[in-house]
């Protein structure tokens, strides 16, 4: 794709975002899932707890130490999930301002155009943890070994290991552009 | 007792001065670029320390990245879940 620039910075601090309409949808619904998902593990601590990917979300903070590494649980779990689940809603609430700016500028049957997006500092980390977030649960799904290889089979995988390819360059895109 | 209450208290003192690390492990989904801004954000060094740090998770398959009392690596460990990095906190090996 010869498109512009992805992330523009402005000298305000803040950073213009540009994406095409197909891709903030894929970006809405992974990351309206992704909330469930956190919200889920918030409303429930102890299946958090036993589940695979909050295993990788909250993993044990002491290696050895199965007492140390609940305990730590006990005290950070719930923050951890409610600050990913804000930095979710970041970038939801980010698409939403995309998506009426678009729908306003594109009358009717026109096609859909590519939208901008404006980030402030602020929104900038929470997309960076957002994405993490993101490709991490992705990366559950899909098996990820050690080795970086994908075990998932079925129908859902080719388009699964896309998604998670797509959001690690769209986060090397963006540490690029902040990380000057 | 006074002899048992002594020794506790000498064996506190050793453990203070063995001071706890916070390591961070190499994973397969986080991005090397992403790992190394973390540290420069989170831990304030240069860039060349940053790259160095992640190049050992990235080659070692963990690195060391701070040093200090244990609430303190606790709360290092926290914020590098937030960032999404796989970390854990141990008493420094002799």
């Amino acid at each position: 794709m010869s498109s512009p620039r992805r992330f523009t910075p402005q000298n305000d601090g803040d950073l213009l975002a540009q994406f095409e309409p197909i891709e903030v949808d894929l970006l809405r619904l992974a990351t309206t899932q992704l909330l469930e998902m956190l919200d889920s593990g918030t409303a429930d601590p102890q299946l958090a707890a036993s589940d695979g990917i909050f295993g990788r979300l909250l993993p044990d903070a002491y290696r050895d130490d199965d007492e140390a590494a609940a305990e730590f649980r006990r005290f950070t779990a719930t923050g951890l999930l409610e600050r990913k689940a804000q930095n979710a809603q970041t970038v939801l609430g980010s698409l939403d301002v995309s998506a009426i700016e678009a729908d306003a500028a594109t009358p009717d049957t026109a096609d859909r155009q590519p939208v901008t997006i404006s980030l402030n500092p602020d929104a900038v980390q929470a997309w960076l943890r957002s994405l993490t977030d993101l490709r991490l649960t992705l990366a559950d799904r899909l098996q990820i070994s050690p080795d970086g290889v994908v075990h998932m089979n079925g129908d859902d995988m080719p388009f699964l290991r896309d998604l998670y390819e797509w959001l690690g360059m769209l986060q090397e895109e963006l540490v690029y552009t902040i990380d000057i | 007792m006074t002899k048992t209450a002594e020794r506790t208290e000498l064996r506190e003192e050793v453990s203070l001065d063995r001071p706890w690390v916070t390591l961070v492990w190499d994973d397969p989904v986080n991005l090397m670029s992403y790992v190394a801004y973390v540290f420069r954000r989170y831990f304030d060094v240069t860039p060349k320390q940053a790259e160095r740090l992640m190049l050992q998770v990235h080659n070692n398959g963990r690195a060391i990245v701070a040093t200090g009392n244990r609430e303190s690596m606790e709360r290092h460990v926290e914020a590098m879940h937030g960032y999404g990095l796989w970390a854990t906190l141990a008493k420094a090996e002799e």
